[in-house]
């Protein structure tokens, strides 16, 4: 499961991702990170789901930290792509790729939804729908 | 028998050439409906199992296709008369402008001509797409008037049916090969090429390799004026060698025309590529008529067989110029990576390796329902071309032209006050940061330093900027003018090969100098 956590200015400098880490030992891995003296953004996958994802949310929210579940970033229009591939190599999280048969297997878990790929699209058939 | 001891001597050579079957038969077996046509994948596989000889001796034609974006692609156009009549002058189908030097109510839509309104997202290939759709176009024109076509203006809409004729001509389809991408720079390339990340952060291709219509006969042997052809989901013909065809280095490519009207928006694509441009990707299926056993070779070429070197696009010079950072094949770069710097690079097309499988596979079934039959080609296409760059021969402004060879510099352990003093005393902006030996590692503007001052900095190495965009003394200043106002700055430091500080331009220098040119 893929999350965005927003950090406020209050929270922005405080390490919260890595407590939680220590403290639930499940391996978080950052897809995303924008963060300044402001505030920060990341995108996290998490391979968990259920209660242990609900108290994980928890633990962020409790901490200050936004979060969103993100689903259904991506949206090909198949019946249009032209399975030409020119989304694949620019793909920073390697979400993009064949399928035996050379048309378009995109992987939710890795994007993060960066939009690389909407811009690579010539016959702009991929949309990002907002989580 | 037309094709004996081309090449080489001896035995092989000539039975390499002997004639197995001819045009004629093979279109009398089209018609009894017993024709042996095999895509080129199956070929391959074919020849891989039971080897040429057999591959020769079975197989009569081998269907071949590519599908991918080609610029040099557009249509000829006759609206017909409006009453009263107009000479269109100027003329525009959904915005974009369709070159009108031509009769009244011919013109030519290029697929690159960009939609006056909409610029980079719709273009001339996106209009052939709607108008192949059945999309009603908007019409514009405009005149100057005359006693015989006196109308000055006219508006309307259009679709493909109200077309006398719609005639797709493409000067410069179907390139034999093409050189892969990169990109050695630190920031993203958006090329024609694709979306090119930097340090070598991936490899874009074109091309399709073992599919590849010229790739199939790449001695020109059975394609050449006059061969029928599928084109956009209709039928076409070659009429002759394309534009930069280039045999000798492996470039070859076609010139082909069809009927827009029969054909079919699937193989019609309109495109856009990121801040570059719009252009048409164009289905093309090619019948190779397994005439000798040479052929049968080529049509058995695998893409492990056909190589293309991967160029450097960071380097802003003309395309054969671009350094080639590798040699590779088609089946390295469609295996979707590629080892540049012993660092693995994801590689992927941006032709439709996909639709060139099903374009040679529809080709093969219209040979199949005896709804295609071969031509024999009037003409070869020509084994040698030459492939000239455009010199220049008006001198240009270069950098070494422009720039001030008087540079004041610091040192990264100058005092800030000692800098500000120097810039406000010369009266200059940029102040280059060297080392010892005169090598460029920094720079200050009065901006830093305006903010150094506010902020209580000391030195010069807590606030210069460490990455200089530069430029070198041959370089033209169209395009040192383009790296400024790509990076939002006002100069840069002009440094030799080995990263000394000769000069420095300025975009002061640059007005002065183009203002000086226009008042002498």
């Amino acid at each position: 499961m893929r999350l965005r956590l927003i950090y406020s200015t209050d929270v922005v400098e405080k390490p919260i991702l890595a407590e939680i880490i220590l403290k639930t030992g499940i391996p978080i891995n950052i897809l995303e990170a924008k963060v300044n003296a402001q505030k920060g953004e990341l995108v996290v996958s998490v391979p968990i789901s259920g209660k242990q994802l609900e108290d994980i949310i928890q633990m962020f929210e409790k901490a200050g930290v936004k979060t969103n579940i993100l689903t259904k970033t991506l949206q090909i229009d198949m019946d249009r792509c032209i399975s030409c591939g020119a989304c694949i190599s620019p793909c920073p999280t390697r979400a993009l790729r064949f399928k035996p048969d050379w048309t378009i297997e995109f992987d939710e878990e890795r994007c993060v939804a960066c939009r690389v790929c909407v811009n690579a699209c010539p016959v702009k058939v991929v949309t990002v729908l907002e989580a | 028998m037309q094709y004996l001891i081309l090449e080489g001597s001896g035995m092989s050579a000539t039975s390499e050439s002997e004639g197995i079957r001819t045009i004629e038969e093979i279109n009398d077996k089209i018609k009894r409906g017993d024709a042996v046509i095999l895509t080129a994948d199956e070929m391959i596989k074919l020849a891989e199992s039971s080897g040429i000889d057999v591959a020769a001796k079975e197989v009569d034609v081998v269907t071949s296709g590519t599908f991918g974006a080609m610029c040099s692609s557009g249509v000829f156009l006759n609206f017909g008369h409006a009453d009263p009549p107009i000479k269109m002058t100027k003329c525009w189908l959904n915005d974009v402008p369709v070159y009108k030097g031509l009769a009244a109510v011919d013109g030519y839509l290029g697929v690159t001509a960009l939609s006056e309104t909409k610029g980079f997202e719709y273009g001339g290939g996106h209009v052939i797409e709607d108008l192949v759709s059945g999309k009603e176009i908007e019409l514009r024109a405009e005149s100057y008037g005359t006693d015989c076509y006196p109308r000055r203006h006219i508006e309307t809409t259009i679709t493909i049916d109200d077309l006398n004729q719609a005639m797709l001509v493409n000067p410069r389809n179907c390139y034999q090969i093409y050189d892969a991408a990169t990109n050695s720079t630190d920031r993203v390339l958006y090329t024609y090429m694709g979306t090119l990340l930097p340090n070598y952060g991936n490899v874009t291709f074109s091309g399709a390799g073992q599919l590849n219509p010229l790739c199939k006969d790449k001695n020109y042997e059975t394609i050449g004026i006059g061969t029928r052809i599928f084109l956009g989901g209709g039928i076409g013909y070659i009429i002759g060698e394309g534009t930069q065809h280039s045999p000798q280095s492996s470039f070859g490519t076609l010139m082909v025309r069809g009927d827009l009207k029969k054909m079919n928006s699937r193989y019609l694509r309109g495109a856009s590529f990121y801040r570059y441009g719009v252009t048409l990707y164009v289905g093309v299926g090619i019948p190779i008529s397994i005439v000798n056993k040479r052929v049968a070779a080529t049509a058995s070429l695998r893409d492990e067989d056909v190589l293309v070197n991967i160029r450097d696009y960071g380097v802003p010079v003309r395309p054969d110029r671009r350094p080639v950072v590798k040699r590779v094949s088609y089946a390295e770069l469609r295996s979707g990576k590629v080892v540049i710097n012993e660092k693995e690079v994801p590689s992927s097309s941006l032709s439709s390796y996909k639709m060139a499988q099903e374009i040679a596979e529809v080709l093969k079934k219209l040979m199949m329902q005896r709804t295609f039959f071969l031509t024999k080609s009037v003409e070869p296409l020509p084994k040698y071309r030459e492939f000239k760059p455009l010199s220049v021969r008006r001198r240009e402004l270069m950098v070494l032209d422009v720039m001030k060879r008087e540079v004041f510099t610091a040192s990264p352990s100058d005092d800030v006050q000692v800098a500000a003093k120097k810039l406000i005393e010369k009266r200059i902006d940029h102040l280059p940061i060297v080392d010892e030996e005169h090598k460029l590692i920094g720079i200050v503007t009065s901006w830093d330093l305006a903010k150094a001052v506010a902020q209580e900095k000391r030195w010069l190495n807590e606030i210069m900027t460490r990455r200089v965009i530069t430029a070198k003394v041959d370089e033209s200043i169209d395009v040192v003018v383009r790296r400024m106002t790509q990076h939002n700055i006002s100069g840069v430091p002009v440094v030799d090969e080995m990263n000394h500080v000769i000069g420095i331009l300025t975009t002061d220098d640059i007005s002065r100098k183009l203002v000086g040119g226009i008042t002498k």
